[in-house]
């Protein structure tokens, strides 16, 4: 499964981004491959509008199966990623990448 | 840092004035970012020195090359917004008209036309007169205020305010519901709507509290000019106890609103009474927040 997490920084240390279409960076980690991988977002903020949406579809591109973030996607940013049945779980903000990660084992 | 954004999805409910009382109130805790860009008022209270400013670029206006373009017309038949017209030989684009959408860049058989960025206004930074900074932009008339001019105001408030570890960024949000007050809630802690007994104030607050939900967020309510139309006040207070959503307060019609305003003031600062509403008010924040008991 490859999951997206929207961050500030391009490492497992790097902290998660409460914003999801403006936010900096993608982080990527295929549990199978085990494999960590960054996606520079920032010049979404070159957008007037519609950050939300692109990088959904940015999102889609990417075959990615759950999005974990912090305030979560607007109304037609979550409509895409529905869509394209990506899961979304909401309230990481402050937390690491990395401890955002365990969180979502010990609840799975 | 956290961020407090005041929103009211309908204009005109004593948004602003509430923020520049709440700003006053709050002291040294916190900076404030205008992102009603439309309609930037604060200022008006503030009296800010500008510290710093900067260009802002953002939408994109269409261009074309007259060495390049063949006339087809083609561009001229896409355009939505009439904003090509063939005058004194040539295509030209109405840059008043035109919205910036691209078609016609990217219809033009003979890449005869750009999309290129413009100035619309100046992002600043600004002491003052109550200690504290305020970071606002200024837009040239006919620009818009967009989700990228709300980000970078409040990306240059959360950069201050974690340098200088100011607690809070008290945020003046714009109405409605697009993509400007999308922007504003991204990334917020705490939404505080301002609403009014009318029924398009209250109809625009469920528009509003329906987005902020989407968010996550801690949310608080205050009906200003409660006393105007008690019953619909009353309906407003059910239907935000039905939400879980604390009012914090209900504020009768007063001309102090105005009279602050005319003096140049906030509304905090008329008397000791007010001091204490909007004093008790930001204690009542600050509970929600879960930052003081």
């Amino acid at each position: 499964m490859k999951i997206a997490f929207t961050t500030k920084g391009t490492d497992w240390d790097a902290e998660i981004d409460p914003r999801f279409g403006r936010t900096e960076y993608l982080l990527l980690y295929d549990d199978e491959t085990k494999t960590l991988q960054s996606i520079d977002n920032r010049e979404i903020n070159q957008k007037q509008h519609g950050a939300g949406p692109q990088t959904a579809q940015k999102i889609t591109e990417l075959d990615v199966q759950l999005l974990i973030t912090g305030n979560g996607p607007g109304g037609n940013a979550a409509m895409v990623l529905e869509k394209a049945g990506v899961r979304i779980l909401t309230g990481y903000a402050n937390l690491s990448a990395k401890d955002a990660y365990q969180r979502f084992l010990s609840e799975k | 840092m956290k961020e407090i954004v005041v929103i009211s999805g309908k204009g005109g409910t004593g948004k602003s004035s509430i923020t520049a009382a709440l700003a006053y109130v709050s002291d040294t805790e916190t900076v404030l970012a205008d992102c009603d860009v439309d309609a930037s008022d604060l200022h008006l209270l503030l009296k800010p020195k500008q510290r710093n400013s900067k260009a802002f670029f953002s939408s994109e206006i269409a261009v074309i090359h007259q060495d390049k373009c063949t006339q087809c017309g083609l561009c001229e038949q896409v355009c939505r917004f009439d904003a090509i017209n063939f005058e004194k030989g040539q295509y030209q684009i109405d840059s008043i008209a035109c919205e910036g959408c691209g078609y016609c860049a990217h219809i033009c058989p003979e890449s005869a036309i750009t999309m290129e960025i413009q100035q619309d206004g100046m992002l600043y930074i600004s002491d003052t007169r109550l200690g504290k900074m305020l970071f606002h932009a200024e837009l040239r008339p006919g620009a818009e205020n967009s989700g990228k001019l709300v980000a970078s105001v409040k990306n240059s408030a959360k950069h201050y305010a974690q340098q200088t570890q100011i607690e809070y960024i008290l945020v003046d949000g714009s109405p409605g519901i697009g993509c400007p007050v999308i922007s504003s809630l991204s990334g917020a802690n705490l939404a505080l709507f301002v609403t009014e007994p009318s029924q398009s104030g209250f109809h625009d607050l469920q528009r509003v509290i329906a987005l902020a939900t989407r968010f996550h967020l801690k949310m608080a309510a205050i009906i200003n000019k409660s006393d105007l139309y008690p019953a619909l006040s009353e309906a407003i207070g059910r239907f935000l106890q039905e939400k879980n959503i604390p009012l914090l307060a209900s504020l009768p019609y007063t001309e102090d609103f105005s009279k602050a305003m005319v003096q140049e003031k906030t509304v905090a600062e008329l008397n000791i009474e007010y001091f204490q509403t909007f004093e008790n008010i930001w204690k009542q924040i600050l509970t929600i927040m879960g930052d003081r008991k």
